[in-house]
């Protein structure tokens, strides 16, 4: 994200009325074609409208177009779209390849898209399925009948070995190894 | 700066102009481009939130090609005259008539049609398959829920923003601009009742289940609709399926005694776990336990199967007065 974007409107993906589970409506509503006769930089918008625009029209019959000629300005394509807001696009200098293509982007997005910064590419309404964690989640069958304090979870989890300890056990292996030492030989 | 730049055009206007043939433009700042800007945001400032514009208004603007673009875009055949008259508030045509006897035309020469009779239409359809479809898709819950739920599918918040998405607050033939959301729920109301006129009962229920009844998608249905006393109601549900006397149990507990105490209550209905909850105390607790055990009763959970919106309902089932 650039600087630029930092005050954009923000916001996820997101299906306007539940677009596509119970049947698609595309969202553009009205496309404006707006462009000069006699204008250079309108060439490819009026080579659209004379090859292309009654097919797109015919195609799409739930876009109203509408072709508003000026003079001496730059052509424009301009998107309403059902949830009202409205795209504004110049396609100056462009051909009408390009402009079909642009046109097409206009048609399958469901909103201004240049207009809003997506936070994620995806969002749901429900973030767990599982529901949230509490300490009694999956605890321990032995934990319902326990009395506290117990001497048991008293204790420190690690209790370090004494010297004394560690003496008395190495004398027991020393016993046990002259045991077998003794045993070997009785044994030969 | 500014002094050189002035000194500067003083010079360049009291030299005179040796060749008379070519006369010189100056480049320089436009000084007067900021102050004027400045005015005028000054002054849209002084006049206050302006009101939004309609968009009937504009140059580029044809209703019939909008009206016809409107039924194409649902993939529905609409009769046009009567989708405008689905357009067209009560108060709207009243006013237009007034208009019409002050400027002195005979009246009952155009007589404008007004939408509440398509409304009543659209909304004895609309109540009725929103019915039978919950019917249908929540057979488990009892009336009183199933009531509740068709309610707030029928609310006026709902039935506006479907209408509003449907991109008919710029059609609407009304006094106020933009329209109040009661207008845009009666609208919609009338295009149910326009759409059944002109293509039949069928197509209308399936426009509902569509744009109505997808609502419900991804909707917490305890939100829309919470058992009050859910004891009691655990108590009648268990007694009509015998599943035997509901019981709350304590299944844990912690920090009693302090601000931040937590119940675990189980209900159990012949020593089967039918639900638990939370709570700060246990009669809290215990009635999180209830409504969660009524929820997988009803099967209503969050996690249910989701609905279906293909549902193919045949018109007999769906009880029209």
């Amino acid at each position: 994200m650039s600087n630029s974007h930092l005050f954009l409107k923000s916001g996820f993906p997101r299906a306007p009325l539940q677009n596509g589970v119970g049947r698609y409506v595309c969202q553009l509503q009205r496309l404006t074609l707006k462009f000069c006769k006699n204008n250079g930089s309108s060439r490819g918008m009026r080579d659209f409208i004379e090859n292309h625009l009654v097919d797109f029209a015919k195609e799409n019959p739930g876009i109203v177009v509408y072709v508003k000629p000026r003079r001496h300005r730059a052509p424009v394509l301009v998107g309403e779209y059902l949830n009202g807001d409205r795209e504004w696009l110049s396609v100056r200098n462009s051909t009408q390849t390009e402009i079909s293509k642009w046109i097409d982007l206009l048609k399958t997005q469901n909103g201004s898209s240049s207009s809003l910064r997506l936070r994620k590419m995806w969002h749901t309404d429900v973030p767990s399925i599982q529901g949230p964690w509490t300490p009694f989640l999956l605890r321990s069958p032995d934990a319902h009948n326990q009395t506290y304090p117990t001497s048991e979870a008293s204790q420190p989890l690690d209790v370090p070995q004494t010297a004394t300890e560690k003496l008395i056990e190495l004398f027991k292996q020393q016993q046990l190894e002259a045991d077998t030492v003794l045993e070997q030989k009785r044994a030969e | 700066m500014s002094l050189l730049r002035s000194i500067a055009g003083v010079i360049a206007l009291a030299r005179p102009i040796n060749s008379a043939t070519t006369v010189q433009t100056r480049r320089h700042f436009k000084r007067w481009v900021s102050p004027t800007l400045r005015e005028l945001a000054h002054r849209v400032k002084k006049q206050g939130v302006q009101k939004p514009e309609p968009r009937s208004g504009f140059v580029e603007w044809n209703y019939r090609s909008e009206l016809f673009a409107f039924g194409k875009r649902l993939n529905e055949d609409f009769q046009l005259p009567l989708l405008q008259t689905a357009f067209t508030q009560r108060t709207y045509a009243h006013q237009e008539q007034e208009r019409q006897r002050k400027l002195g035309i005979a009246e009952a020469d155009l007589q404008m049609g007004d939408n509440s009779q398509l409304a009543t239409k659209g909304v004895h359809i609309a109540k009725a398959y929103i019915e039978a479809y919950l019917q249908n898709a929540l057979p488990k819950v009892p009336p009183v829920g199933q009531q509740a739920i068709a309610s707030y599918l029928l609310s006026t918040e709902t039935l506006a923003h479907v209408c509003t998405h449907l991109g008919a607050k710029e059609l609407i033939f009304s006094t106020e601009y933009p329209p109040s959301s009661e207008t845009l729920a009666q609208t919609l109301h009338a295009i149910i009742g326009a759409l059944s006129d002109s293509s039949g009962v069928e197509r209308a229920f399936l426009f509902v289940r569509d744009f109505i009844c997808t609502q419900l998608n991804q909707k917490d249905l305890l939100e829309i609709w919470t058992p009050e006393q859910p004891l009691q109601l655990l108590g009648e549900i268990c007694t009509q399926k015998k599943l035997g006397e509901p019981e709350p149990r304590l299944l844990g507990d912690c920090g009693k005694n302090t601000v931040l105490a937590a119940y675990h209550v189980g209900i159990y209905a012949n020593r089967q776990l039918l639900g638990k909850g939370f709570g700060e105390d246990l009669q809290m607790a215990t009635e999180t336990a209830a409504i969660d055990a009524l929820q997988t009763l009803f099967e209503m959970h969050d996690d249910r199967q989701p609905f279906d919106f293909r549902l193919q309902l045949e018109a007999k089932n769906v009880r029209l007065d």
